[in-house]
């Protein structure tokens, strides 16, 4: 199919414009889509859109109306309200679901992951918690790709650490209390494990190298079907080798980010 | 003492006439004082002569309106003079549009120009710093988006008084320099990272002069088709005026005329209502809206609401296109119903701008604004005749002439040029122990790591962001010279930096001016940027007394000197007076933003060390230049001498830098400033954690003069060791002097001259260094 990918917005959301760029550079037709055009009578003819008109769908960074509640609670709450079935049709039809930072936390809000299960779930199952630092962090971190096949977004990555910034105040991946093992065991067993933050050597460490404290340096997660991912780092900010000039990092041709949107074409082009 | 000239109207809401036709001089002071207008007796006496001639008293929301457009933070009345005789005018042919409009505006390239704007938001911030800071940035942003320009950088310099003060003698009514800086770097971070543009730049500056004043400077960088720069006034006659954005409320009353007086014990109580409130999730919106109308070609003006309100912005938008405006003060969307018509059209209520249209073209406005879910209004008309006239409820309740209204008075204000004390030939002492000093200085507030703030800002938002602040290994980096911004699609970078040196300015305003001048070049040419203009946010104290006036002249006059002989153009700045306190006043403080253009981003200079056996190269002339340094504050020894500069010589150098960079494979270049040599040095050594091996016998002069001295126009590069002795002779024939220094190792830094040498592990250095400011906060 055409890759025809929405990335979402509403007031707050920013991170649209580069997230749009980062798509269209891995080959996609890529336009921002304010929540409001699928739904509101005020928008004009020609501004309407549907959730079938596309085949892809990102929820960017930023603060989603503020984040002034639970960090992506109130944009969970609007597209719940006006697209639960329509996202849970896009989701069990294969289509293909990235939320990066802001949009992690909309997708657990949302329900949509962990995601064991084909529909989005009624309660959220995990919370993206403030970090253990107590405030907002910016700084690059090292991620190893643990995911053994399932993540549609993530193929060819293999064991690889890659380097992506992380710039969030609720990154903490936090499962219910006293059934943190079986939450992990789980996410193992269902590999659905994406990726974990490590050190410059490839080992899992503490702060600062897991910036905010997640439980087993959890960064990025897929559901059960491999086709929503949601992670706190920001692949579309690290697209070029060049985005990694005053660091001392050198990615292998493009930038590690690019990966990311190219797999989530080329997984649509094959749908 | 007013009540007998107050006169309230005849009509359903509150307004009052004031009868000062029949008012004597001591009773126009009154008048002035206890409306809260900030004007003096003389600028109330042609206020007078003016209603003498309409033959009518004015209403209070007109005396009003006056206060506001002759405030000193509108109409710049004492630095008027001054700044058109020494920074104005110099000739470039790129320059666009400078001091006239909200912000600067630069051609970046063929298609595209950036835009620049930098204010003070210091009274606020003392009184509320979270508020004040946050709104700052909103403020700064509607500068630039009103130019129809997209943010992509912002810059923070701030200044406290010392981390360490002791509670128990602090002035009354003053709060204590870590709580001010805490809360104005999360009012930086919580507006600046919603709106989701990247903080890259700014610097913390700690000194007791700023104990009663802390400064909060804010810059803002954005891009533009050239085809898309919006002026700030209206198109012509029968345009529409739209006011955008959040609702008018009560907050930010008399904000102008507040940052135009000093602050005193009582400011907080008095003054909390001039505190405007901010909401990031009302502006980011709102840019995308303005955005909007203005990429599909809807608008014919914008213009942001700033200091002074709606009464500023209508006046201003309406003279500069030679008309006049009608405005209809009931359809403004308030968020208290009970205002009077004065407190609607003064409110500085945040996240506001006014936009002039066409009339066929307000319907497609009005739906841009909507599908944002940002509140607009037509709130009037722009017609032929130059005056403003206000109705509020059928009722006019104001009408004034335009141009009386923004011709504000302008001072030749008398100074007093500082006397710097120079005793004859100046005598530093060396230390008695020199690895003491090294480590006090590395640990020293104003030297130390400023991670614990830059991480708190988001400086990668965006994905443009190509040098950041923090450069190096991964969570253990250093401080970078410039931020570099790759706001297009070409190659072509903008290069970002924030300069000054109080230390130096207090001592010697005009040398100290000079030389922040200087750092500001250096760090433009450092990561390999043409220097292409700057912006100054000049913070000083009260203008009516003559020395602080001096301080400002001397500055002012410095700053023209270096900018015209380098022919940098200025094109853009602000004014921030009265930064004094019974306490004390802040030492000048003339910050300047510097903007560099760099052809292609992938050749930028970082500024740590690369690799072990690397030489090092010191680029410049050092001399017994204490005035002001690091080095004087550690060791308790007065120095008057602050370090001389001349714009020959910094050309000179700066062309020559940015040739070599060509030529050679520069690996790390970094500047040399607070701390001297011996700082920049272990700045270079943390980036990667390697150390260096530096020995100064090669070059004439005390150790302590070499190592610590803060002389202008210095650089430390690192080259490949085959080429250090070329890159040293191509410097030399173009007139410069440039030592090798030594190499970089690996695990410690030692430095060696020859009576003294001193040696430290690279991590224990970097321990000091990491923790410097971080142990003072949270």
């Amino acid at each position: 199919m055409e890759p025809r990918i929405a990335v979402l917005r509403i007031e707050g959301t920013n991170c649209e414009d580069e997230t749009v760029k980062a798509l269209k550079a891995a080959g996609a037709f890529a336009e921002a889509v304010h929540l409001k055009q699928f739904y509101s009578d005020m928008i004009k003819e020609s501004e309407k859109r549907k959730i079938t008109d596309y085949t892809g769908i990102v929820i960017p960074g930023g603060f989603s109306a503020g984040d002034y509640v639970r960090a992506g609670a109130i944009f969970s709450a609007r597209m719940k309200s006006v697209l639960k079935r329509d996202l849970e049709e896009f989701i069990n039809n294969d289509f293909p679901i990235l939320g990066i930072c802001n949009g992690f936390q909309v997708l657990v809000e949302l329900g949509a992951l962990p995601g064991f299960e084909d529909k989005l779930s009624e309660k959220p199952e995990i919370v993206l918690a403030i970090n253990n630092s107590n405030r907002f962090e910016c700084r690059m971190s090292y991620l190893r790709h643990e995911n053994r096949g399932k993540c549609m977004f993530t193929k060819g990555l293999d064991n690889r650490v890659v380097v992506y910034p992380v710039a969030h105040a609720e990154g903490k991946v936090v499962f219910p209390k006293g059934m943190e093992g079986i939450y992990i065991d789980r996410l193992v067993e269902n590999d659905q494990i994406v990726f974990r933050y490590v050190d410059e050597n490839g080992d899992y460490a503490g702060y600062p190298w897991n910036p905010n404290g997640s439980i087993y340096n959890i960064a990025g997660i897929c559901n059960a079907k491999g086709n929503v991912l949601g992670l706190m780092p920001h692949p579309e900010r690290v697209m070029h080798e060049w985005s990694y000039l005053d660091c001392e990092w050198s990615p292998e041709g493009h930038g590690d980010g690019w990966i990311i949107f190219k797999n989530m074409v080329d997984y649509i082009e094959k749908l | 003492m007013i009540e007998k000239v107050l006169k309230k109207v005849d009509v359903p809401f509150p307004l009052y006439q004031i009868d000062i036709i029949n008012s004597d001089d001591e009773m126009l002071k009154a008048i002035s004082d206890e409306l809260g207008l900030s004007l003096s007796v003389d600028e109330m006496r042609r206020i007078k002569e003016y209603f003498i001639a309409k033959g009518r008293n004015p209403y209070d929301i007109e005396l009003q309106a006056l206060g506001q457009a002759w405030s000193e933070h509108c109409c710049y009345k004492s630095s008027k003079y001054y700044l058109k005789q020494f920074i104005f005018n110099i000739e470039s042919e790129y320059v666009i549009s400078a001091i006239k409009e909200d912000a600067g505006v630069v051609e970046f390239d063929e298609d595209h120009a950036y835009v620049v704007a930098f204010e003070s938001h210091n009274h606020p911030s003392a009184i509320e710093p979270y508020g004040g800071a946050a709104t700052g940035i909103g403020g700064i942003l509607r500068d630039v988006v009103c130019m129809g320009a997209k943010p992509v950088a912002l810059i923070d310099p701030l200044f406290f008084g010392k981390p360490d003060f002791p509670h128990s003698v602090l002035p009354k009514g003053t709060k204590h320099p870590l709580y001010l800086l805490s809360g104005v770097v999360a009012g930086i971070r919580d507006y600046g990272n919603r709106v989701g543009i990247p903080t890259v730049s700014g610097m913390i500056f700690f000194d007791n002069s700023y104990l009663t004043n802390c400064l909060v400077n804010v810059g803002c960088i954005g891009i533009a088709k050239k085809s898309n720069i919006v002026p700030s006034r209206a198109g012509g006659e029968d345009d529409i005026f739209i006011l955008a954005g959040g609702l008018t409320g009560r907050d930010g009353i008399h904000g102008v005329t507040f940052a135009s007086a000093e602050l005193k014990e009582t400011s907080e109580e008095e003054s909390r209502g001039a505190v405007q409130l901010g909401n990031p999730i009302i502006k980011e919106p709102l840019i995308h809206a303005c955005l909007e109308v203005i990429e599909k070609k809807l608008i014919t003006g914008m213009k942001d609401l700033g200091g002074g309100g709606l009464s500023c912005a209508v006046g201003e938008m309406a003279l500069a296109a030679g008309f006049g405006a009608r405005v209809f003060l009931d359809r403004v969307p308030l968020k208290e119903p009970d205002m009077a018509p004065w407190e609607i059209w003064v409110s500085e209520s945040q996240e506001r701008m006014m936009i002039t249209a066409k009339p066929e073209m307000v319907d497609e406005v009005l739906y841009v604004f909507e599908k944002w879910d940002v509140p607009a209004t037509v709130v009037g008309e722009v017609k032929a005749e130059k005056t403003l006239e206000v109705y509020y409820k059928d009722f006019k309740v104001y009408d004034m002439d335009i141009e009386f209204v923004t011709s504000g008075p302008e001072y030749c204000r008398s100074y007093l040029p500082k006397k710097v004390e120079v005793k004859g030939e100046e005598r530093i002492n060396p230390p008695k122990d020199y690895l003491r000093v090294f480590k006090d200085m590395l640990q020293h507030p104003n030297v130390a790591s400023r991670e614990w703030v830059i991480r708190q800002y988001d400086h990668q938002v965006r994905a443009s962001t190509i040098l950041r602040p923090l450069q190096g290994r991964i969570n253990r980096e250093t401080h970078g010279d410039s931020a570099i911004i790759k706001p297009t699609e070409s190659w072509r970078g903008l290069a970002i930096t924030a300069d000054v040196n109080p230390w130096m300015t207090k001592i010697d305003p005009f040398w100290g001016t000079a030389s922040s001048f200087d750092e500001m070049i250096r760090n433009l040419i450092a990561v390999n940027s043409k220097p292409h203009s700057f912006v100054d946010c000049l913070n000083f104290g009260n203008p009516e007394k003559p020395e602080r006036m001096g301080e400002f002249v001397e500055s002012v006059k410095a700053m023209g000197w270096m900018a015209r002989g380098i022919n940098l153009p200025c094109v853009s700045g602000n004014v921030s007076f009265y930064n004094e306190t019974p306490h004390s006043a802040v030492a000048p403080t003339p910050t300047l933003l510097g903007i560099g253009i760099i052809e292609d981003i992938r050749n930028a200079i970082t500024s740590y060390f690369k690799r072990v056996g690397s030489s090092i190269v010191l680029v410049g002339e050092t001399e017994a230049e204490f005035g002001g340094s690091v080095y004087s504050a550690v060791t308790g020894q007065k120095s008057y001498l602050v370090p001389r500069t001349s714009p020959e010589r910094l050309k000179t150098y700066s062309d020559a830098m940015l040739e070599s960079f060509k030529e050679f494979k520069v690996l790390a270049c970094h500047d040399i400033s607070g701390g001297g040599l011996a700082i920049a040095i272990a700045e270079m050594c943390f980036g990667k954690g390697l150390g260096a091996e530096i020995d100064l016998r090669g070059i004439a002069g005390d150790a302590h003069v070499k190592l610590f001295s803060e002389s202008n126009t210095r650089w430390i590069v690192e080259l490949p060791e085959e080429d250090a002795q070329g890159f040293i002779a191509f410097l030399m024939e173009r007139g410069c002097r440039a030592f090798e220094i030594g190499c970089v190792s690996k695990d410690s830094i030692s430095f060696n001259d020859s009576n003294i040498a001193f040696e430290m592990g690279v991590s224990e250095a970097e321990e000091l260094w990491r923790n410097g400011l971080s142990r003072y906060v949270v």
